[in-house]
């Protein structure tokens, strides 16, 4: 099932013209990741995904929803489905962690209890400290289980990983390859990390110059000759 | 929904000292502090210090807080980026913003009784409960005006700092022209050309006469009607326009 389907998007802030026909599909339980230089427009694909960006040209279906066309009422049906991890990740700086939790359980009507996410994330130690208080890692952290509370079918992650240590990049990705197995949910993420890429993803989108330079499976990249995702981004992307 | 957004949105406003220091803080302490001071002299209309300046002293906390925690706090979550992430969860607009005019009704009708209980112990403030009633009653509709009005004036900011420079400026600007230091008619001309143009300065005078009964619609409570209803209208028109769906 197509869960994603762009067609010739193209986007500009004023003369900066940041996508200039781009297009992209993502199929039911796919792990995609995004990448591309700074300031190639990985964050503005990513937000008009998420349907809280306006777009100049071209069709963008989620969940067969044209979201150009679509409702205010309808607009929110389509969000319910999707969740984010946003870059830089910003909530209620005087909640505390486990406030933040419930209010978003609310937000989301979800079903999961509040002790079994602050368990899973191991947020214990965190749960009484207010959102602005805590390091950057930890706050990605409590993004991913905010966004893992509303079980939905599509996931969208922006440099999801960005200043986590080792082993809460490795927390961070055993939730989501455990989410995409068990609930066939579909990720879309952008990150720098080439090794993470190569270790997760489906699939790779290249943004360069505005256009889907490459679009590809990453077996599809490491058969072609490259040694890693690594070696090929260097490659393809000039500084 | 409702009741659990309004609850947070109390609790995070209690956490803002900020926030407490310019809304319950300082506007009854000044109110304490300029009834010592001034609490013997008589003011325009015959009213005592209470008459004329517990109504003041009430759309001044209506004021400090709908300025600072309602607009204020939207310019904070507008560019830090909470805006976008609440945005992207299946709360409706209308349950924020109906949770945000509950909160500011709370704080302020706080604000309210707090200053009246000032009043009463300190400066000999009579209750009247027809009068308590219909003074309350004109106050809620004072909240709605202000709350219009932030909501556009905040709207146009995208800078935590500019935001900030700005509350803190207004309330000075509305403390001296607004009739809550000294009658505008002490002042010098020129803060009385600038209080004319002052809308807290209308609500104020108008606020005072119904709280001491004595609303007579003349020349002066026309201009003062017509005027808020002007900037309410130009301001439902800006927000109409800008709350227009981006997708």
């Amino acid at each position: 099932m197509t869960i994603i389907n762009v067609s010739n998007l193209k986007k500009a802030y004023g003369a900066n013209v940041v996508l200039k026909g781009l297009d992209f599909q993502a199929q039911e339980g796919e792990i995609i990741g995004v990448i591309g230089k700074n300031g190639a427009g990985k964050s503005t694909f990513l937000e008009i995904l998420m349907t809280i960006k306006q777009y100049d040209a071209g069709t963008v279906f989620v969940f067969d929803e044209d979201i150009k066309a679509l409702s205010t009422n309808r607009l929110e049906q389509v969000r319910k489905q999707i969740s984010v991890v946003l870059q830089p990740t910003q909530f209620y700086q005087t909640l505390k962690v486990q406030e933040l939790l419930r209010l978003f359980k609310a937000y989301y009507k979800s079903p999961i209890d509040i002790e079994t996410i602050i368990a899973d994330f191991k947020l214990q130690p965190h749960r009484k400290k207010h959102f602005d208080k805590l390091s950057g890692g930890w706050k990605q952290i409590v993004s991913l289980a905010i966004a893992f509370l509303s079980q939905p079918k599509l996931l969208i992650l922006d440099e999801p990983t960005t200043g986590l240590d080792p082993h809460m990049r490795n927390i961070l990705w055993t939730y989501i390859t455990d989410y995409n197995e068990r609930t066939g949910g579909t990720v879309i993420l952008t990150t720098h990390n080439m090794d993470e890429i190569e270790l997760y993803c489906d699939k790779v989108m290249l943004i360069d110059n505005g256009l889907n330079e490459i679009f590809d499976t990453t077996e599809g990249i490491l058969a072609s000759g490259y040694t890693s995702v690594n070696a090929f981004y260097l490659e393809k992307v000039s500084i | 929904m409702l009741a659990t957004q309004l609850k947070y949105d109390l609790l995070m406003f209690s956490r803002e000292l900020f926030y407490l220091v310019f809304t319950i803080v300082v506007p009854p302490v000044t109110y304490i502090f300029m009834g010592q001071l001034f609490g013997d002299q008589t003011y325009a209309g015959n009213l005592s210090y209470a008459q004329t300046y517990t109504p003041s002293y009430i759309l001044l906390i209506t004021f400090t807080t709908v300025f600072f925690a309602f607009g204020f706090d939207q310019v904070t979550h507008r560019t830090t980026g909470v805006e976008k992430r609440i945005r992207l969860s299946p709360v409706s607009k209308s349950t924020l913003l109906l949770s945000s005019i509950i909160r500011s009704v709370i704080i302020t009708s706080f604000g309210y009784l707090f200053v009246y209980a000032i009043g009463m112990l300190l400066y000999d403030l009579q209750f009247h409960a027809l009068n308590f009633i219909t003074a309350y009653g004109f106050f809620i509709v004072l909240n709605a005006v202000l709350l219009v009005i932030a909501s556009v004036i905040y709207s146009f900011f995208n800078e935590v700092k500019s935001a900030l420079v700005f509350s803190i400026v207004i309330f000075q600007v509305v403390i001296f022209t607004g009739g809550f230091a000294f009658p505008i008619s002490m002042m010098p001309k020129f803060i009385q050309i600038i209080a004319d143009f002052n809308p807290l300065y209308h609500m104020n005078n108008l606020f005072i006469a119904v709280w001491n009964d004595r609303l007579i619609v003349d020349s002066g409570a026309l201009i003062s009607i017509c005027y808020i209803s002007c900037l309410v209208i130009a301001a439902l028109i800006i927000l109409h326009f800008s709350n227009k769906r981006q997708i």
